[in-house]
């Protein structure tokens, strides 16, 4: 029983993860048709400036804020420089933005320094506690809070906010948006934004979660952020939501039982999904699959 | 056919440029140059396969490698089982190629009917499952240790094998400029043009699409074998996604739909990995070349989206037309 809780904790904490990385993805694709190669460099890039920030100020919110001001400044940039020049073309898409990514992680180890770096969570969210004879550590329960309190955000954002409104009307038809009088870009703009913050979030919250960062956490847990988002369907949130709770699940239990297949599970699962339901399991209805 | 003579002079120009290569290992006899020279040819051979997809068909795959890895793996597991004679050479060679054939022919029925998106994110899945596949079949593949294995000692010689990569790269070049030259060849163009026009034209796209990748599949596990036959020792780290991002970078900063233009690529990435390389030493930046690298590939696909190749293909073609405009104007002239 132990065993049980502790490990769905785990793949809950993990899916939770994963989610904040597919999100931003995810609402990218539906909306502008844009996949972004380069989203796992920022997760990364969240990690360091985040774990640097909170070194140096020694409160691990700071350390958060910073996280996520490096991926809104990040996004920015991004959408800018490289994704502005190749809307509409797919195939420059994908190999302009994973040339960014290839920047982006070098560009990590000549700032930060080629090492890879320990983080703690502080001490208030250190160890663990029991209740009963199940022990629940702490920083797991934080990343699943911190990833619910996100989800329920973005939910209401989209849902009852106006700029959400004119984002899930954009997802569904762009072309309708932008001929109602709406800059599309500049929503679009606001959208790049957020996700890369929310994928620099859950690389900062990653940190203290696997104790060491490296800079090529990025590329392996782009390729998570990937299978997520195939599996969840493009465009949908809390299809991601549900998909990067099984993906994390999956993930947590196979480590357990078959570490050898762990990776290998989840790219099985991704190609099944795509060989048979290429839109997704949880797609939003209307979002063109092509 | 009519346009024979021109042809004529470009084929003899590369010939020429074969020839004088063939030469080098007799004039100058540097070891670790020839050595870098060989790993030229090898990933010239393997980014040209790597365009056919890419420049040619308009397919961008993120699991390249694991045809490399297969035809490095073919071949080195069958001549570290065995006598390494020339029999089991030949043997391990057909061995790669065939199993990359089947590999590539089923992953394309697979996977080739989807988008571009998820085509790129499922080979780079199936490329992942390989290197899984390739560090847990110990028994196999050696796991992370690798496997050594010895080669027939016609081979060991560096000149001869330098002479295999290169006599190797010039009649793939020849037999893939004719087949990109064929009627297959601008059916592929035409599907990389326009998908919906070319199946309105009455073209099945899905079988043509196969059968390229199947033929890439193969020449892209012929460099693999050259590859592990060059090194004599083989890892995991040929299924990793770097080969694949090599070739990708070759490909496109050399010139996209050239053929020429991957070889040119291969020739400065890898002289620039070994060079920069060393330069380590001087400044530590030079040991991070791949963000040179990635800024000007990234420069290369807004700008110039045809690669060197392509860009001095392109200036070549403008001066003729102006030339033959102007000649033309005169003509009108002269006549009026």
């Amino acid at each position: 029983m132990d065993l049980i809780f502790s490990l769905t904790l785990n793949g809950l904490a993990t899916g939770m993860l994963f989610f904040l990385l597919a999100a931003g993805l995810t609402l990218i694709f539906g909306l502008m048709d844009v996949l972004n190669f380069a989203h796992g460099g920022l997760f990364a890039w969240g990690a360091f400036t985040g774990v640097w920030i909170y070194g140096l100020s020694g409160n691990f919110f700071v350390g958060i804020l910073g996280a996520i001001v490096a991926g809104l400044v990040l996004g920015a940039i991004t959408e800018y420089l490289i994704i502005k020049p190749v809307y509409g073309n797919h195939i420059q898409q994908i190999l302009i933005t994973l040339g960014f990514m290839l920047v982006l992680t070098e560009m990590l180890k000549v700032v930060y320094g080629p090492n890879q770096r320990a983080a703690q969570p502080p001490e208030y969210l250190d160890g663990s506690f029991t209740i009963g004879d199940v022990t629940i550590i702490k920083y797991r329960l934080f990343i699943i809070l911190m990833g619910i309190i996100i989800f329920a955000l973005t939910s209401y954002v989209l849902k009852k906010t106006k700029i959400g409104l004119i984002v899930r009307a954009g997802v569904m038809n762009k072309e309708m948006v932008q001929a109602l009088g709406i800059n599309i870009r500049l929503i679009f703009l606001a959208v790049f934004m957020v996700g890369s913050a929310m994928a620099a979030l859950g690389g900062f919250l990653f940190a203290p979660y696997s104790g060491v960062i490296y800079a090529e956490i990025g590329l392996d847990y782009g390729i998570f952020a990937f299978i997520v988002v195939v599996i969840g369907g493009m465009g949908s949130l809390s299809g991601s939501l549900m998909a990067a709770l099984l993906v994390g699940l999956a993930q947590a239990y196979m480590q357990y039982y078959v570490p050898s297949l762990a990776l290998a599970v989840n790219m099985l699962l991704m190609a099944a999904v795509l060989l048979f339901r290429p839109q997704g399991l949880f797609s939003v209805k209307g979002v063109s699959t092509k | 056919m009519r346009q024979l003579g021109k042809v004529q002079i470009s084929t003899w120009v590369y010939l020429l440029f074969g020839c004088l290569l063939a030469v080098v290992p007799f004039v100058y006899d540097n070891l670790s140059m020839l050595f870098l020279i060989i790993q030229i040819f090898i990933f010239g051979i393997f980014a040209m396969s790597y365009d056919l997809l890419l420049g040619y068909t308009g397919i961008v795959s993120f699991g390249h490698a694991m045809f490399f890895g297969v035809g490095a793996y073919g071949v080195s597991i069958v001549l570290e089982r065995n006598e390494p004679t020339l029999f089991f050479l030949i043997l391990g060679i057909l061995v790669a190629l065939g199993a990359a054939a089947i590999i590539s022919f089923i992953a394309g029925v697979l996977t080739l009917r989807l988008k571009s998106h998820f085509y790129a994110m499922l080979t780079l899945a199936l490329a992942g499952l390989f290197l899984v596949a390739a560090e847990k079949m110990r028994s196999l593949t050696g796991g992370s240790d690798g496997l050594i294995f010895t080669i027939p000692d016609f081979f060991k010689d560096r000149t001869n094998m330098y002479l295999l990569a290169l006599i190797s790269l010039v009649v793939i070049f020849f037999s893939l400029r004719r087949l990109t030259n064929s009627p297959l060849g601008r059916v592929l163009v035409a599907i990389r043009e326009n998908e919906q026009r070319t199946m309105s034209l009455g073209y099945k796209i899905f079988p043509y699409k196969v059968i390229i990748s199947v033929i890439s599949g193969v020449v892209a596990a012929f460099g693999g074998v050259l590859y592990a036959l060059s090194i004599r020792f083989i890892d995991t780290t040929v299924f990793a996604v770097d080969v694949t991002l090599d070739a990708l970078l070759m490909t496109i900063i050399g010139g996209v739909g050239t053929l020429i233009g991957p070889i040119i690529g291969a020739g400065l990435i890898e002289y620039a990995h070994h060079f920069l390389s060393e330069l380590s030493d001087v400044h530590w930046i030079f040991e991070r070349w791949i963000i040179l690298f990635g800024i000007v590939y990234i420069l290369v696909v807004i700008f110039f989206p045809m690669g060197i190749a392509g860009s001095i293909k392109n200036m070549y073609m403008k001066r003729k037309h102006k030339k033959e405009a102007k000649v033309q104007q005169k003509d009108n002239q002269i006549a009026s």
